[in-house]
């Protein structure tokens, strides 16, 4: 029964969206790859066209180490650097920021409240249902890709597959956290929506811009893209060391989350 | 036995704004507490901080002896909440609603919930999404009366029911006590609170002016009357009683205000050919004006 607590009942309340999203995750995947083939064929051409772009439009598609013609070069440039994250980003941060203040807007939390449970098991139980959500959208994301490079006969692992989606997740989840730390901060969802987004575009162009402009080098590893991007999990699998950054994250923003919800005056 | 309710100088301010100043409250165990105050008095503000919605700025509270922030969980073992403005999940329905709190408090009688229900005529198979506010609101009841806690917070919990079902909650309101359970009922309607509350607490702009017994209430509790007679009557022969003031006569009309008990009023007007009685509840303003207006100056 999915209304037997607070976790199961946020999956629930998100489940249609969940589907829909599964289902275009699934799609979409099952597209990229199978465009493939012709990127392939052409890859001569492209492989020279990447050669005359400038470097800021080379690392915003995940550097120049990606050779679009391999499997794993083209998933990387047309997938992984911008597409998947950035779907999963809006995912996140929709989920990071409703959860607690969406409930306060609604004026149902005070009714949840007066339930013997404390807040910050409100609070983890709804952070537990963001990571699910996360890890339905994931495993959708991995089959559609799995099917595929079967399919169109890539030749990339599933487990690297799964690395480089999970690696993807990672990095939206640190923004949903902070959207939900914010929101636990203010009690307002547009707000934490708005801050987290501007966030997300700002340390995207920190990256990007790193690549060019030499004094911006030595801000880049504040920017989880940086940390993402570097990785390449597709060709080398994911390592405890490209994690670090972003369970810290994760860590450090559902602490202020928690102490934040925990003090606060509730909105009625 | 200690209070079931106590605050020691409790204070909420909203940055400048005052919410509630100083308050002193004991509820006893077992006694139905009326919280009477106009809009905007600070009902709510003292409501919201006994659940640990929001902090004090200043003094304390305990419920069932317990502090009401360290042992939040605890006490709202025993305590069902009904909120002012109740909002529910719009995406249930109402029977679901009520099983996911259900769970929430670790189990409840589920017979008792279904009783509860049909007490209150309330469908469960519906939406909660296309339910009248009315109809919300016997959820929001239901939920806070199904674990038969010993406390029960309602924040003005007539408000938006038809005059059948506030019938239904005085009914309701009444067999709690019955059981021992305490009430803290918040109101903002006199004839209310002095039905179903055992002592009346006063409230206007965050302060406390007064917690009296409903019977010394009652006792000078003042009404404006008016009684239209066959004839045109004097206004002597009402003015001598003790009980009337302002008597005022139009023609046949006669308006007075009147204090304390009818009796005498009731059989003076027997001798003349009585048509209708109209009996006007002072508004809580016109109260605290008469009454408490010394202490206006200790509430600004
Ligand atoms: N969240 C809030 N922020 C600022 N002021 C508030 C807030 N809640 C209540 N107030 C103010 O506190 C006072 C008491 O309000 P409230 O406790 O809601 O009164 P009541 O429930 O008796 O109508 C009012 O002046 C109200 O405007
Ligand atoms: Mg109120």
């Amino acid at each position: 029964m999915l209304l037997r607590n607070i976790f199961l009942k946020n999956l629930r309340d998100r489940r249609k969206a969940l589907f829909w999203w599964s289902f275009g995750l699934v799609l979409y995947s099952l597209f990229m790859c199978a465009f493939y083939p012709t990127i392939q064929k052409s890859a001569v051409e492209l492989e020279a066209y990447m050669e005359n772009m400038p470097e800021a439009i080379v690392a915003a598609f995940g550097g120049a180490d990606n050779n679009i013609a391999s499997p794993e070069g083209y998933l990387n440039v047309e997938y992984f650097s911008m597409m998947l994250p950035l779907m999963f980003i809006i995912y996140a941060i929709g989920f990071g920021s409703g959860a607690i203040a969406g409930e306060e807007e609604a004026g149902t939390l005070d009714l949840l409240l007066a339930n013997p449970i404390p807040r910050w098991r409100v609070l983890l139980e709804k952070f537990l249902a963001m990571v699910g959500g996360m890890a339905i959208l994931s495993f959708m994301t991995w089959l559609g890709l799995a099917v595929g490079i079967y399919a169109y006969d890539m030749d990339i692992g599933l487990g690297q597959l799964a690395a480089a989606t999970f690696s993807s997740a990672l990095l939206s989840f640190s923004f949903g956290v902070i959207a939900l730390a914010i929101s636990c901060l203010t009690g307002k969802r547009g707000m934490s929506m708005g801050i987290t987004t501007a966030l997300v575009a700002g340390t995207y162009l920190l990256y990007v811009l790193a690549q060019v402009a030499e004094p911006l080098e030595k801000y880049q590893k504040l920017s989880p893209f940086y940390w993402y991007m570097t990785a390449n999990p597709l060709a080398n699998g994911l390592k405890l060391g490209d994690m670090t950054f972003f369970i810290g994250t994760i860590g450090i923003f559902l602490i202020i989350a928690l102490f934040a919800f925990q003090r606060r005056d509730l909105a009625v | 036995m200690s209070a079931v309710i106590c605050t020691e100088g409790l204070t909420k301010y909203y940055g400048k704004t005052l919410g509630v100043a100083d308050l002193n409250l004991e509820v006893k165990k077992g006694e139905v507490f009326g919280y009477l105050g106009p809009n905007g008095a600070g009902k709510t503000t003292t409501i919201r901080t006994l659940l640990d919605f929001i902090h004090p700025t200043r003094g304390r509270a305990t419920i069932f002896g317990l502090d009401t922030h360290r042992d939040g969980v605890k006490i709202k073992k025993q305590v069902g909440y009904l909120p002012g403005e109740l909002e529910l999940y719009k995406n249930i329905k109402g029977g679901e609603f009520l099983r996911h709190f259900a769970y929430l408090r670790g189990g409840v009688d589920w017979k008792y919930v279904q009783e509860l229900a049909e007490r209150l005529d309330f469908d469960m198979s519906k939406p909660i999404r296309s339910l009248s506010s009315g109809n919300k609101h016997k959820a929001g009841l239901i939920q806070a009366l199904m674990h038969k806690p010993e406390l029960l917070i309602l924040d003005e919990p007539t408000v938006g029911l038809d005059p059948l079902m506030q019938q239904e909650f005085y009914r309701i309101a009444n067999e709690a006590k019955k059981q021992g359970q305490t009430l803290f009922i918040s109101s903002h309607i006199l004839p209310e609170v002095e039905r179903i509350c055992d002592r009346v607490g006063f409230i206007r702009r965050g302060k406390l002016i007064k917690v009296e017994e409903v019977l010394d209430l009652k006792e000078h509790a003042f009404r404006q009357i008016e009684i239209h007679f066959a004839n045109p009557v004097s206004k002597e022969e009402f003015e001598n009683l003790s009980v009337v003031k302002d008597v005022r006569v139009e023609d046949s009309v006669l308006r007075f205000t009147v204090a304390g008990p009818l009796d005498a009023v009731v059989k003076t007007a027997a001798k003349f050919e009585v048509i209708n009685i109209i009996s006007h509840e002072p508004n809580l303003e016109d109260i605290f004006l008469t009454y408490y207006g010394g202490d206006e100056n200790a509430a600004s």
